[in-house]
């Protein structure tokens, strides 16, 4: 029987299988899987695997996430704080970065395998990687250079460092983030990644004007890029919407897979890409939690006929909210196998 | 000569230029427009420009809004002190993250706004919870309560808004005061706000300046 990673990759070039590739993003939900706390479900590498493996055997879709939450990088940077909530993701309760001064005592770990939170990750990888590597693309999140730094020391700051901090404070934050991007995409592929969802909110005209992108958060893409290759590697703008800037950053980078904003028009995107790469087109998520069965089947099948068309498309959910009724998740998935087959 | 310094003003605040717009208002002091005509004719109108903007044009964005927001509260600041009378406030605010929520530049951006437009705001913080934005709004004499939620837990948590409205029923203040929400997950489904029992929603930061001095009107005697 074929399987997640067969599709994947006849998608990517272009040919046709039974259907196109499903990717489900659920996280949080594998505690729910277990019975277990969110908060112990991330304790452990163990947990994650266990019910990332359980889900995808429940509703069939084609990926496994390596992912626990985003503020685990910054567990990775020296955030000692998470909060945790019984619905929902856990975040960043106490940045690392202070004030300015803050930045020259950031310190990359010298070998991240050795990093007590990065051990169970790995642990979780080893997993995955042993149940059905070869067979399900593994997911990895690796955030960008540009955004990493909101994850140290909140958007707020980052913003105010940017557009009005000192040039050569804000250049010496982000170099230490490519130096730790570097390392941990490393880290992933060794472990056995597929897919490194390359995660940066400022590569989206959403979030700078395209004069902004172009001179600041374009050059970092690149660097980031260049410095570790694009094999495996998935744009995302984390919601954001970047049809604007596909174009330029498959000229300069290469990148060949683009997982869309929900608010991109997938038609348009796919007409930029031109063949050129893997589109992603992405359902509203969100809105499962409350849309009627209908309603869920009705947006399926229209992004997916706008990005079907032509093949080298792929379809896919952001980080799916804990408050989607199972019932909701099954509807959507299996209007995605209907309406996505050949 | 107003018209080129709005324009100029404009142009700044686009191009995220926090000097080059500060340095635009100084000149146009220099040039003998008042701190009154600063605040009033150059920098809420720029608001009110970027709001038009935003409904029109895709590259309206949120380094744009904060940078707005952020400029025109610098600049007000500094206008306020230099009034020949002391302004008319239009109205008061409190504004915090829902509890459990601890992202906090929209409520950042829409203080900004607030700020410029005189409406007093009552900063209550992140990881609010629902007794205290009422407790708050309450000791303040606010018309509005804002509310600003990232996450779909934190939005639809019967610990935000929809437990912040059931304490206003129980205490009979729903006619003094409005709720509005803010926030991602108001942005990915717009009727949202209805089911959390909210009064309004914004799209984003510079917007809710509008929505919120409207909301204001509403209740204000």
């Amino acid at each position: 029987m074929i399987n997640g990673m067969e599709r994947l990759v006849t998608a990517i070039k272009g040919e046709k299988s039974d259907r196109i590739p499903v990717f489900c993003n659920l996280l949080d939900q594998g505690a729910m899987e277990l019975g277990i706390s969110i908060r112990e479900y991330y304790s452990k590498g163990e947990h994650v695997a266990e019910g990332q493996l359980r889900m995808r055997e429940r509703y069939g879709h084609d990926n496994v996430w390596s992912l626990f939450y985003v503020g685990k990088e910054a567990e990775l940077l020296g955030c000692r704080k998470i909060r945790y909530a019984e619905d929902g993701p856990p975040n960043v309760e106490d940045f690392v970065i202070k004030c300015y001064d803050d930045i020259a005592g950031l310190r990359v770990p010298a070998e991240l395998k050795e990093h007590p939170a990065f051990r169970e990750e790995l642990s979780c990888l080893e997993i995955l990687k042993r149940e059905v590597g070869g067979r399900y693309p593994i997911c990895a999140y690796i955030t960008s250079t540009m955004t990493l730094p909101v994850l140290l020391m909140g958007m707020e700051k980052w913003l105010e460092l940017l557009f009005t901090g000192p040039a050569g404070v804000r250049d010496e934050l982000l170099e230490r983030c490519h130096e730790f991007f570097v390392k941990e995409i490393n880290a992933y592929r060794d472990a056995g990644a597929d897919c490194l969802v390359y995660s940066n909110p400022f590569g989206s005209t959403d979030t700078v004007p395209m004069k902004y992108f172009l001179e600041h958060s374009l050059p970092w893409i690149e660097k980031d890029i260049k410095a570790v290759g694009t094999a495996g590697i998935v744009y995302y703008c984390g919601t954001s919407r970047f049809n604007r800037v596909i174009d330029t950053v498959l000229e300069r980078t290469g990148i060949g897979v683009y997982y869309l904003s929900p608010l991109d028009d997938v038609a348009e995107g796919k007409r930029i890409i031109a063949g050129r790469g893997l589109t992603c087109g992405v359902i509203n998520d969100l809105r499962l939690i409350d849309w009627s069965g209908e309603e869920i089947r009705t947006e399926v099948k229209r992004l997916i006929a706008a990005g079907m068309p032509g093949g080298k498309f792929l379809f896919g959910t952001c980080v799916m909210p804990y408050q989607i009724p199972e019932e909701n998740i099954r509807t959507m998935l299996e209007a995605a196998y209907e309406f996505g087959s050949y | 000569m107003l018209e080129e310094i709005i324009k100029a003003y404009n142009e700044a605040i686009f191009d995220t230029d926090r000097e080059r717009a500060l340095k635009v208002i100084h000149d146009a002091v220099e040039q003998g427009i008042s701190p009154e005509d600063v605040v009033f004719k150059i920098v809420i109108p720029a608001i009110e420009q970027m709001v038009k903007s935003i409904s029109e044009d895709f590259d309206a964005n949120l380094a744009q809004h904060f940078m707005t927001s952020q400029i025109a509260a610098e600049v007000t600041e500094e206008m306020l002190s230099r009034f020949r009378t002391a302004p008319v406030i239009a109205g008061r605010v409190v504004i915090g993250t829902a509890e459990g929520d601890l992202h906090s530049l929209g409520k950042r951006i829409v203080m900004g706004c607030l700020k410029a437009q005189m409406i007093e705001v009552f900063d209550l913080g992140v990881n609010v919870p629902p007794e205290r934005f009422v407790d708050a709004a309450v000791e303040n004499s606010a018309q509005v309560i804002c509310i600003s939620a990232m996450m779909a837990h934190t939005a639809r948590g019967e610990n935000g808004c929809l437990r912040v409205r059931q304490l206003l029923k129980e205490r009979g203040l729903e006619g003094e005061i409005r709720i509005i929400v803010g926030g991602a997950p108001f942005r990915f489904d717009h009727d949202l706000y209805k089911a959390v029992r909210a009064d309004a929603w914004a799209e984003d930061g510079i917007s809710a300046g509008r929505i919120i001095v409207d909301l204001i009107r509403e209740v204000k005697p």
